[in-house]
């Protein structure tokens, strides 16, 4: 009843503007997605007065949350999609999708998997991705594109175990815990290694339990039940530390989102904490840094860089610390391009129907991106989320990076 | 610790978060959304601004004429191609109404109207809000001396919307129009348009213009995209749009990408929640630090001052206690000046709660309406949230948040 109420205020202070639509990166280039305002609030007030459910219309979201961080009335837009997929999910009479896609939203969704069967065999694995015969057979069989820009696989990051057994000691020590994501752990776990790095190079002692996949791709391919139960598995190995105030921290913005935004909400020991207690890793030496902790014996830097903001990283709220903390560093200089999303959004630009649009609603970065190189502004592009690097190397042929790496080179890391 | 921490997005929060920048501060701007510019025509409205400076308590009172035009200067020069030419221009409206602005982009304004011998409408397939029954006769009016004559365009690239009947906003034309292949089909539409009216042209007959919806002809310098500057056979007319409207957004992501050219930072999608205070020296009150609510935590954000643009009703800035007819200022919980038709039962008739909002000193620094005393020092509010002004009426909405942006930019 109380969601029911909360749902029927913000119904009410939407004032159907259409500001979130004219934003939407999919409504912009997909005529059948009838984009938020449609699928959020207007859509909503019919599921609540007839429950009836806009079927596979849903599916068209990509979940890059831009609506909600253009709203000028504070419509929880994408809560309103999210809530109604997981109701269709289970939903008897749904119609439900073509095997295939189940199947193929079993393979994205989990990117864990994938991650896994990836590293036991890197070289194997990229080597047959990388096959044109294979992609045109993961084309065929599963519905993923076969340009769309799968990314490499490399020797996973591995755990790292906790030195000290209780409770107590945890609490003496200044420790923080890593949460890699799939991405990081499995497609570049020397990003995860160098944020360790980092993390160690300010004083802190790191933990890197065995965590399982956030859950935001499972969610964004459907598979709920499992993603309640990654965040639960994931929040039993956090609860002891989030009891002494050991911070979480996050390097791809879609994990820490999903920490925020959603473990909150799963009826655990611990879920109570995780929001105040997830940190972007950037967010986190930058209160470092407010408090004065933050080592500033940089080595000069001359180098300019284009950056990209990625959506999920724009919904947490939180601004940018990554640009923040970059600016602490004599001689380095940065583009800000804010042009919106790459387009990839999680696996939605790997899926075969969505390829196409997933580019044409990168292009703008694109575009940006290159006329910032040709332009002579920079030649490098930086931005925290590995799918977006993943898309603007494609999209643009410019060379991307996670900026913990700009950090490193300017602590004499790298 | 920020030097300016400026709380909302509009016209007023990123005009001053510019002008700050600017001055070297170091500024954070703080937004839950984008504000009104996603309604905002495009045209800069000051009103009547000596017979407004005589209404009691009205923003502009708080200026002098010269800050003023020093304010209306500042935006030309953030937005070169808006020009002041220190009187109202005319314009069409959406309807196709003449209307004037104080400062217009250089693609509305319209030529000498006696002049001009034939107008071409032309109108795009399936243009969500655009009603060209009612724009007829209205440029019929406003061209005296011309024709006028409707072309529809159909793009097929939108064929499919319009098929499917999903609205084409202008915002989605004017996108389209940007791209090399949107610019191509209009500057053919338009080329066949000047093929028709050749022969009449060459006899001897005045001008041929297009007037158009949905189209923004020009995008600025430092535009991500690369500056833009349409290019077509014969002079076109924009129309300003409702909402959401091109010339809006295209202002609003101008502003943003200037502010943060100038080192500025904008956390989106956050809200200021509430502040904590701490007492002056002499006796006052200043902010400590503000209470933002980001995704799961509350930050803490600290600055030597602050610049409150959070807008009206609308924007946010003042929330309104439905029931009770209570409303209160969101964030500082600022004494609210509420004119008396308040509660009365003409409640709506006159609007009267358009004026209500925050009272300030000359500083824009806020007071209390019944002591007149500066209740925080550190504290300067403009835009729509200021007390005694009523934007649709007196037609000055973003001259107000102008003017005012521009000078708490100058102060802080
Ligand atoms: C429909 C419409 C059409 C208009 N057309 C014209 C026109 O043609 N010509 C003209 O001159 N003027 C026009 N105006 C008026 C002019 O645009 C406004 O005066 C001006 O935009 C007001 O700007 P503002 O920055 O004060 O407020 P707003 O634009 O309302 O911005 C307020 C901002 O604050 C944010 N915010 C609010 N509360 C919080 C909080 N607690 N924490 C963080 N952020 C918060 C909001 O998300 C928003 O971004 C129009 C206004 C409207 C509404
Ligand atoms: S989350 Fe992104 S794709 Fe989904 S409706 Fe909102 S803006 Fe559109
Ligand atoms: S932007 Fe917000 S208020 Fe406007 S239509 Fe979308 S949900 Fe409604």
């Amino acid at each position: 009843m109380k969601y029911r109420d909360d749902v029927i205020t913000s119904l009410d202070t939407c004032i159907k503007c259409s500001a979130c639509t004219a934003q939407c990166p999919v409504s912009k280039v997909n005529p059948n997605f009838g984009g938020p305002k449609w699928l959020g609030p207007d859509a909503e007030r019919l599921r609540l007065e007839s429950g009836a459910i806009l079927k596979l219309a849903l599916d068209d979201c990509s979940n890059c949350k831009t609506c909600e961080s253009t709203c000028p009335s504070g419509v929880k837009i994408t809560d309103m999609i999210l809530k109604a997929r997981r109701k269709r999910s289970l939903d008897q009479n749904t119609p439900t999708l073509a095997l295939k896609m189940r199947l193929r939203g079993y393979v994205l969704g989990r990117a864990e998997y994938l991650g896994r069967l990836g590293v036991i065999w890197p070289g194997l694995t990229n080597k047959v991705l990388g096959l044109k015969i294979m992609r045109y057979g993961l084309d065929k069989a599963l519905g993923i594109s076969k340009f769309g820009p799968l990314p490499p696989y490399s020797q996973a990051l591995g755990i790292r175990a906790d030195q000290a057994k209780d409770g107590q000691n945890r609490k003496l020590e200044r420790k923080v815990m890593y949460f890699p994501g799939c991405y990081t752990n499995y497609n570049e776990p020397n990003t995860g290694r160098m944020v360790i790095k980092i993390l160690e190079h300010v004083g802190y002692k790191v933990v890197v339990p065995d965590f399982h996949c956030c859950g935001l791709p499972l969610e964004a391919n459907g598979q709920f039940a499992k993603a309640q139960v990654n965040a639960t598995h994931n929040l039993e190995l956090m609860e002891n530390y989030l009891q002494v105030n050991v911070p979480i921290i996050t390097s791809c913005t879609s994990c820490g989102l999903t920490l925020k935004e959603e473990y909150p909400k799963v009826s655990v020991p611990g879920a109570e904490r995780i929001g105040q207690q997830t940190f972007d890793l950037f967010e986190f030496l930058w209160s470092l840094h407010e408090k004065n902790e933050l080592p500033l014996n940089f080595i000069k830097q001359e180098i300019s860089l284009g950056y990209h903001l990625p959506c999920h990283l724009r919904a947490q709220g939180i601004g940018i610390p990554s640009l923040r903390v970059l600016s602490l560093i004599p001689g380095i200089n940065v583009h800000n391009l804010d042009v919106g999303c790459c387009g990839l959004s999680g696996s939605y630009g790997f899926k075969k129907e969505k390829y196409e649009i997933s580019m044409q609603i990168g292009r703008g970065l694109f575009e940006a991106t290159k006329i910032g190189v040709n332009h002579g502004d920079f030649q490098e592009m930086i931005t925290e989320c590995g799918v977006c690097k993943v898309q603007i190397e494609h999209g643009a042929g410019v060379p991307t990076k996670h900026p913990v790496w700009i950090l490193a080179q300017a602590y004499g890391l790298a | 610790m920020w030097d300016v921490v400026v709380i909302g997005g509009g016209l007023a929060g990123l005009l001053a978060g510019i002008r700050a920048a600017q001055r070297q501060k170091k500024v954070l701007l703080v937004t839950e959304g984008v504000g009104t510019l996603f309604f905002f025509s495009g045209i800069i409205d000051y009103g009547d601004v000596e017979q407004l400076r005589l209404l009691p308590g009205h923003p502009y009172q708080l200026f002098d004429q010269e800050t003023i035009n020093r304010g209306r200067k500042y935006m030309e020069q953030v937005c070169p191609d808006y020009i002041d030419t220190e009187r109202s221009e005319a314009v069409l409206s959406p309807l196709g109404l003449l209307r004037s602005g104080d400062l217009v982009p250089k693609g509305m304004k319209l030529p000498n109207l006696l002049s001009v011998g034939s107008v071409v409408l032309l109108v795009p397939n399936g243009l969500k809000d655009f009603f060209p029954e009612i724009v007829v006769p209205n440029l019929t009016n406003v061209f005296k001396n011309g024709q006028i004559y409707v072309e529809n365009l159909v793009v097929e690239e939108f064929q499919r919307w319009f098929e499917l009947g999903r609205p084409i906003t202008s915002v989605d034309y004017a996108d389209y129009w940007r791209t090399q292949k949107g610019h191509k089909v209009l500057k053919q539409a338009i080329g066949k348009i000047k093929e028709k009216f050749s022969s009449r042209l060459e006899n001897g007959e005045k001008s041929v213009v297009v007037v158009m919806p949905s189209l923004v002809t020009e995008y600025w310098e430092n535009a991500r995209r690369g500056k833009w500057v349409a290019d077509f056979p014969l002079s076109v007319m924009e129309i300003s749009s409702f909402s959401p409207s091109p010339h809006g957004r295209h202002l609003a992501e101008y502003l943003r990408h200037i502010f943060q050219d100038l080192g500025g930072e904008i956390v989106f999608g956050a809200r200021a929640v509430r502040s904590e205070l701490e007492p002056t020296e002499n006796g006052y009150q200043r902010c400590k630090q503000l209470v933002v609510q980001s995704k799961g935590k509350e930050l803490i954000l600290k600055a030597e001052k602050y610049i409150l643009a959070t807008g009206g009703l609308l924007g946010g800035g003042i929330e309104a206690i439905n029931e009770k007819r209570e409303i209160r200022e969101a964030v500082f919980d600022l004494p609210v000046f509420i004119p008396e038709e308040w509660s009365s039962p003409h409640f709506f008739e006159d609007q009267p709660y358009a004026f209500a909002g925050i009272m300030t000193d000359h500083q824009l620094c806020p007071i209390n309406p019944l002591t007149r005393e500066v209740v925080l020092e550190n504290v300067y509010v403009v835009g729509r949230l200021l007390a005694h002004w009523d934007p649709w009426i007196q037609r000055c909405g973003a001259g107000v948040s102008i003017t005012s942006g521009f000078v708490a930019g100058e102060s802080v």
